[in-house]
């Protein structure tokens, strides 16, 4: 009995290790792809993302209409006046309504550009976040390669059983709530 | 028969054991080849958008072997500077963009130079975090920024943390506001067991 112990551990360590091996690699000869655009659509951090975005955007408008409004303000003042100006007064308050206006344009385009920027910010911060979830998601699964399908036409045909995306968007749900 | 399949029990038991001590090296080279090898998760890196982003945990012993400087200390020595950077937990994170600091790119803008001078001399408590699992921030005691005048092909900065707050958690979040080259926020997530487990130098 003492001689079949050994080669009984052996045969069950073996075991042990095929059969990891086996249910670790099931995946990893399969093609699947992920909609990025579905996957960005769905993931709810977008929209938290977004929302933070518009209300800075608003914040910023507003600094612009209010500007404005005070230069046309500014303007409608001038034009009842310019009766009872002197030439000169009429030359310096020209002057001082053009430079305000260039200043304004300025700004404005100075918000746009921020605003510019801060979407790009707020864009890339959620494609990082899913960027790192598909990675863990694809080495905890095993598999050897999941395409990004952007809607380009670069997938032209999937089974229906290679799209991850469902699967993927509500673990990637799950992750943000568990945070 | 029972005796024979205790003996294998044990002897499994033991190995294990012996296979999961924490890595020792004979000095601080080896201990570096060993960090910077990303597949044993003290060094993540990431590249976004041009920018490339490294952060790697520098152990006690690297810190302690960084001060000797190569010179020879008795036990005593070693144990009173184990014990000093034991108190705290040391990241390093390094940032560059075409292979240079961030500042040379950053340089033709005046304004903008200036204001990165500012961010990243004195404001990246603002803009650097670290997260327990449970969302708990943990606050950067403290970092170091040297400058480097361009002679750097990246800018690099050492981040002190409380070792007591990183130790409560099994898993903890980095995240790195964008600095202004269009990366959003950037995260690395790091096991506290690498860090428990931290590898040492066997200082002779």
């Amino acid at each position: 009995m003492n001689k079949f112990i050994l080669p009984v551990v052996l045969i069950t360590l073996l075991f042990s290790v095929f059969s990891f091996i086996y249910s670790n690699s099931s995946n990893s000869s399969q093609l699947v792809y992920i909609d990025v655009n579905k996957l960005m659509a769905g993931y709810e951090r977008t929209a938290i993302e977004r929302a933070k975005f518009e209300k800075k955007a608003i914040t910023l408008q507003a600094n612009v209409d209010s500007l404005i409004a005070n230069w046309q303000n500014e303007l409608k003042t001038y034009e009842k006046e310019r009766a009872t100006m002197s030439k000169k007064e009429i030359t310096l308050k020209q002057e001082l309504l053009s430079n305000k206006q260039n200043q304004m344009n300025n700004y404005q385009q100075a918000i746009q550009k921020q605003l510019q920027d801060e979407d790009q910010k707020m864009t890339q911060t959620v494609i990082n976040d899913i960027n790192d979830f598909v990675k863990s998601y694809g080495k905890e699964k095993g598999y050897r390669v999941i395409l990004g399908a952007t809607g380009n036409g670069s997938i032209m045909y999937a089974e229906n059983g290679a799209d991850l995306t469902e699967e993927v968007l509500e673990q990637l749900n799950a992750s943000l709530h568990a945070k | 028969m029972q005796s024979n399949f205790l003996t294998i029990i044990y002897s499994s038991f033991i190995f294990i054991c012996v296979g999961c001590r924490p890595m020792s090296f004979q000095d601080e080279t080896d201990l570096l080849t060993y960090l910077k090898n990303e597949e044993n998760g003290y060094l993540q890196s990431k590249q976004i958008n041009g920018v490339q982003y490294q952060l790697m945990y520098k152990p006690t012993d690297l810190l302690v072997s960084q001060e000797l400087n190569g010179k020879k200390a008795n036990q005593a020595t070693i144990d009173s500077l184990r014990s000093k950077y034991d108190r705290y937990r040391y990241y390093n994170l390094s940032m560059s963009k075409n292979n240079k600091e961030l500042l040379t790119n950053v340089a033709r803008d005046r304004q903008q130079f200036g204001s990165m001078v500012n961010t990243l001399s004195f404001g990246m408590e603002q803009y650097i975090h670290l997260f327990t699992e449970k969302r708990d921030t943990i606050a950067l005691l403290d970092y170091v920024y040297p400058r480097m005048y361009g002679m750097s092909k990246s800018t690099s900065m050492l981040l002190v943390y409380p070792k007591e707050e990183l130790a409560n958690s099994e898993q903890i979040n980095f995240s790195i506001a964008d600095l202004g080259f269009g990366t959003g926020e950037v995260s690395f997530n790091q096991s506290t067991e690498l860090i428990i487990d931290q590898p040492s130098i066997h200082f002779q």
